[in-house]
């Protein structure tokens, strides 16, 4: 019963954190998303060890196991929509499946060419 | 039918069927059966065969939805567990991550325009290799359809869980710092659980590749709009 209490207040400061960062998006007319200033808040918190990484474990590893849950009412509008994929819009498909493989290949060849460049300066 | 009484049917039904999904997924580990995917087939054939609008589902797919914010501002602990790992690799993940947030929305946003999409199509396509809550949320910035950023996110997972082992062993893409960053970059939350099944490194490698990319997306996605529109 304790450990439900804790991931409930938990999520709920999750939450609050989540609205300060609308909160400064607002204000300061950012046009970063609110929940990734809210993000860069909390691992702020955390790396500079304002905030101990317990307070908010629990509630976070709790939220985040139903990750693709919060967004399948989104994907259900998609249902709106499908006039979109009937013709040209067919297109738009293999344009992300191209798009996804060009990035699949710089981010991975450059990532494994710099580190393999860093182990050999490391001498390894 | 009253609204909250209503409201409370659709949230409930969409979470029953999460649930019962998302345990036959964990069963058999088939990648067509990504409960997003299921889920999201199950619940537009009941909406259409029960005659219900999205507008009137919505009443309780909000509260479901509003959950999106809060997790991607828990998504800062898993990267915090895995600063280690991100600090003695700084190089090669900034590298890997700053270069795929790029390519993968100038890519997507050059070849969109090519085929002269409208430019509502074009900016709903621009953050599809970001994690899907934060797809949608930029797409909502920048005036493109959120749900339809969604799926087109779905199709990019799915275009890189299906062809990346291929195209990984072609270009010799074979340490765990490639694969992973490689997928993560590219297909999110779907390459994350391909890339764990080569081995909990590429794993991780690409979970913290995945939030990355979020968020030097974010930084990317306005201003290549700024630039291009």
């Amino acid at each position: 019963m304790m450990k439900f209490a804790i991931i409930f207040i938990q999520i709920i400061v999750l939450y609050g954190i989540y609205l300060i960062g609308e909160e400064i998006r607002t204000l300061f007319r950012l046009p970063l998303p609110g929940s990734i200033i809210g993000f860069l808040l909390l691992f702020t918190a955390l790396m500079l060890k304002i905030y101990p990484l317990r307070w908010i474990e629990s509630g976070a590893h709790f939220l985040l196991a139903f990750l693709s849950l919060y967004f399948i009412p989104a994907t259900v509008g998609a249902m709106e929509y499908g006039e979109v994929f009937t013709g040209k819009g067919v297109w738009l498909i293999a344009i992300v499946l191209v798009s996804t493989l060009i990035t699949m290949a710089v981010s991975g060849l450059l990532s494994q060419w710099a580190s393999r460049s860093a182990d050999q300066r490391r001498g390894s | 039918m009253d609204v909250v009484l209503l409201s409370l049917l659709f949230a409930g039904m969409t979470i029953t069927a999460y649930l019962l999904l998302n345990s036959l997924y964990f069963k058999y580990r088939w990648t067509l059966l990504t409960p997003v995917l299921t889920t999201t087939t199950i619940i537009i054939i009941l909406l259409l065969l029960f005659d219900v609008s999205y507008e009137q589902y919505m009443l309780g797919g909000q509260w479901i939805g509003s959950f999106l914010g809060p997790a991607v501002v828990a998504l800062a602990v898993p990267l915090y567990k895995q600063r280690d790992l991100l600090i003695q690799n700084l190089w090669p993940v900034a590298l890997g991550v700053i270069s795929g947030a790029f390519v993968g929305m100038a890519s997507g946003l050059l070849l969109a325009k090519t085929f002269r999409f409208s430019e509502e199509l074009i900016l709903t396509v621009l953050p599809k290799s970001l994690t899907s809550p934060v797809a949608m949320q930029l797409a909502d910035g920048f005036g493109g359809i959120p749900s339809l950023a969604a799926v087109f996110v779905m199709v990019a997972g799915f275009s890189g869980v299906i062809f990346g082992s291929w195209l990984m062993k072609l270009l010799g893409i074979d340490s765990p710092i490639g694969r992973g960053i490689g997928l993560g970059s590219s297909a999110h939350g779907l390459g994350t659980a391909m890339a764990f099944e080569y081995g909990p490194e590429d794993g991780s490698m690409s979970s913290v590749a995945m939030t990355l990319c979020a968020v030097v997306g974010s930084f990317l996605g306005p201003a290549l709009v700024w630039l291009f529109f």
